[in-house]
């Protein structure tokens, strides 16, 4: 069976003033479904890159990444969208939930894009925000909801269209560690369900939920460890 | 994704910012606005001149020495010129094949008195008794002047019906005297009433012998002729013929200019239709100001919210959403609110237009070309000057603008 995720000698260089700086120097690493990854290291080592690059947000400067066997680097922007729309789903540690539209409707958001009809989508919706044990507070603001809620909110949103691939970012930062520990049990869960997750974490008790962690260093693999 | 979300989004952000709202889109209003009320009287008073003019009789026409005055020097051209007389109407009824019948009339104002009773600047009318079939005037009670009273100048007068209301509030006015200036009159009919054109009243003249009226001021005041073509179709033939009659009369030589004008309803309705095209332009200029004005405010507001709204683009393009899908999104958001502010701006101006055809003379006609176009341009200004912000929200880049704060 092919690699879900296929990253060969990928380089991220920014041009910051004069100066370039390489976030990823040089990166190879693969990745099969229904893996449970974490990335670990310190900060300015380049994780968030990896995990924007992944995530299809950005595109590398040098090296190769095929997702599905797609190479990332010759697709256009709007394909870009479709594969973050139907391939990849988000968690961050800021949640980014709009503000302004209750949870059942920040689920919907990404079925929205996907041009799926009114009536599949409440039922998808439905059962996404089930998987996470929301389904009563689907009518209420994020304002409204705890950091917990909220980012089971987020989690239900990346899980609503069967994305091959869930990317979450510190997706436990911002709460107390016993929520926190809610939140990894809720990976865990659609984990069995079948689902690839990639984590991005400097907390190592969090790193250990998962099968394998790989820990960068100035844009570089540093060890790549199975659990 | 389907426009209706796109309604969604845009509805709601619309109404989480109310007032914002509501004073970006003020240009807008205020230009639709004033297009549709403006249009809307105009149109009115077309409508009402060209009814008018036709009901005065489209087959008339009128000729005197002056025409169509815009300068101080062609008016004093025209002084010079010399007058046409009443032998000058005779002579066109018995030359010209396609008139029928000639009036002439001269003007002046003054006071009119009965007993006690006065009313001040009256329109003092001397006319023959051409005037009469050719301007279609009823007489209400009594007779029209004569031909007798034109030759014999004899000292009678026709009163308007404004004027025999003020003066004789009831009583019977047949026989009895009044005083025009230095003179004194007797009354032998009372005029239908015309009612009023544009506001002013057409029922407020003294009509007596063009004899008389020269006698009292002077033979030396201009004359005015009104002919009546046989019918519509020989209207610009009668108008011909005159012309040629009248050259003749007054000796102008071949290789000379007329020295007289002749005016039809056309010729009236012409240089008002020119007015008021001229009235047409300056309101879409300034219409077209303020909306331009409105297109940078809503430009302008729609780059806040496209600011404010940076971090929400980045969630959008990382759930999936193309950039073109969030172009669409800011794009309709501009168009609602242009659009509203078109819609308004209709409704205040239809009301407008009503209330000023309800309070003052001016009617109003309002249009729907007025209304569509109105509502078009408005959503084609928001669309235009959406561009910009949309277009920017759509470069963005969404690592960067997922970490906005």
């Amino acid at each position: 069976m092919a690699e879900l995720i296929e990253i060969k000698d990928v380089k991220k260089v920014y041009h910051v003033g004069t100066e370039d700086v390489h976030a990823l120097d040089g990166i190879t690493l693969t990745l099969k479904k229904n893996e449970y990854l974490a990335i670990m290291g310190p900060s300015g080592s380049g994780k968030s890159t990896l995990m924007n690059l992944i995530g299809c947000l950005d595109t590398p400067t040098s090296g190769s990444y095929r997702f599905n066997d797609m190479e990332v680097k010759d697709l256009s922007d709007d394909e870009l969208a479709r594969i973050r729309n139907k391939e990849i789903g988000f968690v961050f540690q800021t949640f980014n939930l709009l503000p302004r539209a209750d949870a059942a409707h920040n689920v919907e958001l990404p079925l929205i894009y996907a041009g799926i009809p009114r009536v599949e989508r409440r039922r998808k919706v439905e059962q996404a925000l089930e998987a996470v044990g929301l389904s009563e507070r689907a009518r209420h603001r994020p304002s409204e909801l705890s950091g917990g809620q909220r980012q089971r909110a987020a989690i239900a949103r990346a899980l609503v269209n069967e994305p091959s691939v869930i990317l979450a970012d510190e997706p436990t930062g911002n709460l107390d560690s016993k929520t926190g520990e809610e939140i990894m049990q809720v990976f865990e869960k659609i984990h069995h369900a079948g689902n690839t997750i990639i984590l991005v974490t400097h907390e190592e008790y969090i790193a250990r939920h998962s099968g394998r962690i790989i820990r960068l260093m100035d844009g570089l693999v540093e060890s790549d460890v199975r659990v | 994704m389907q426009v209706s979300e796109s309604l969604r989004i845009a509805v709601t952000n619309l109404r989480v910012h109310k007032v914002r709202s509501l004073l970006t889109i003020l240009g807008t209003v205020i230009g639709v606005m004033s297009v549709i009320a403006i249009v809307s009287i105009i149109e009115g008073m077309n409508r009402y001149v060209s009814e008018r003019l036709l009901e005065e009789g489209s087959n008339v026409f009128y000729v005197d020495k002056f025409g169509m005055i815009t300068d101080y020097q062609e008016y004093l051209d025209a002084m010079s010129r010399k007058d046409l007389t009443v032998d000058d109407a005779r002579a066109l009824e018995r030359l010209s094949t396609s008139i029928l019948v000639v009036g002439s009339m001269s003007q002046s104002r003054n006071d009119v008195r009965y007993r006690s009773r006065e009313v001040s600047s009256v329109e003092i009318r001397g006319v023959d008794e051409g005037f009469q079939p050719a301007n279609a005037v009823e007489v209400e009670h009594g007779r029209f002047l004569s031909r007798e009273d034109v030759l014999r100048r004899r000292p009678v007068c026709v009163l308007g019906a404004d004027v025999r209301d003020k003066l004789f509030a009831g009583l019977d006015p047949l026989g009895k005297e009044v005083r025009v200036g230095r003179y004194i009159f007797t009354v032998v009919g009372v005029a239908e009433k015309k009612g009023s054109l544009l506001g002013m009243s057409q029922d407020s003249n003294v009509m007596m012998p063009i004899t008389a009226f020269q006698k009292a001021y002077g033979s030396r005041s201009p004359v005015m002729l009104m002919a009546k073509a046989r019918d519509q179709e020989s209207l610009q033939l009668a108008q011909d013929e005159a012309r040629a009659i009248l050259r003749a009369r007054r000796k102008v030589p071949f290789s000379k200019p007329d020295d007289f004008a002749i005016m039809s309803a056309e010729t009236f309705m012409e240089m008002y239709k020119n007015f008021t095209s001229t009235a047409y332009l300056v309101t879409i200029g300034i219409a077209s100001l303020s909306l331009v004005v409105g297109g940078i405010v809503i430009m302008n507001i729609m780059i806040v919210s496209v600011t404010e709204r940076t971090k929400e683009i980045g969630i959008r393009m990382a759930v999936g959403a193309r950039r073109a899908e969030i172009m669409f999104q800011f794009l309709i958001e501009s168009l609602i609110l242009s659009g509203t502010g078109g819609l308004i701006g209709v409704l205040v101006g239809v009301g407008l237009a009503v209330l000023v055809s309800n309070v003052t003379p001016l009617p109003a006609a309002v249009k729907a070309w007025a209304i569509g176009m109105g509502l078009l341009v408005a959503c084609g200004v928001g669309t235009f000057f959406g561009i910009y912000p949309a277009a920017r929200a759509a470069k963005m880049d969404p690592i960067v603008a997922l970490r906005y704060e």
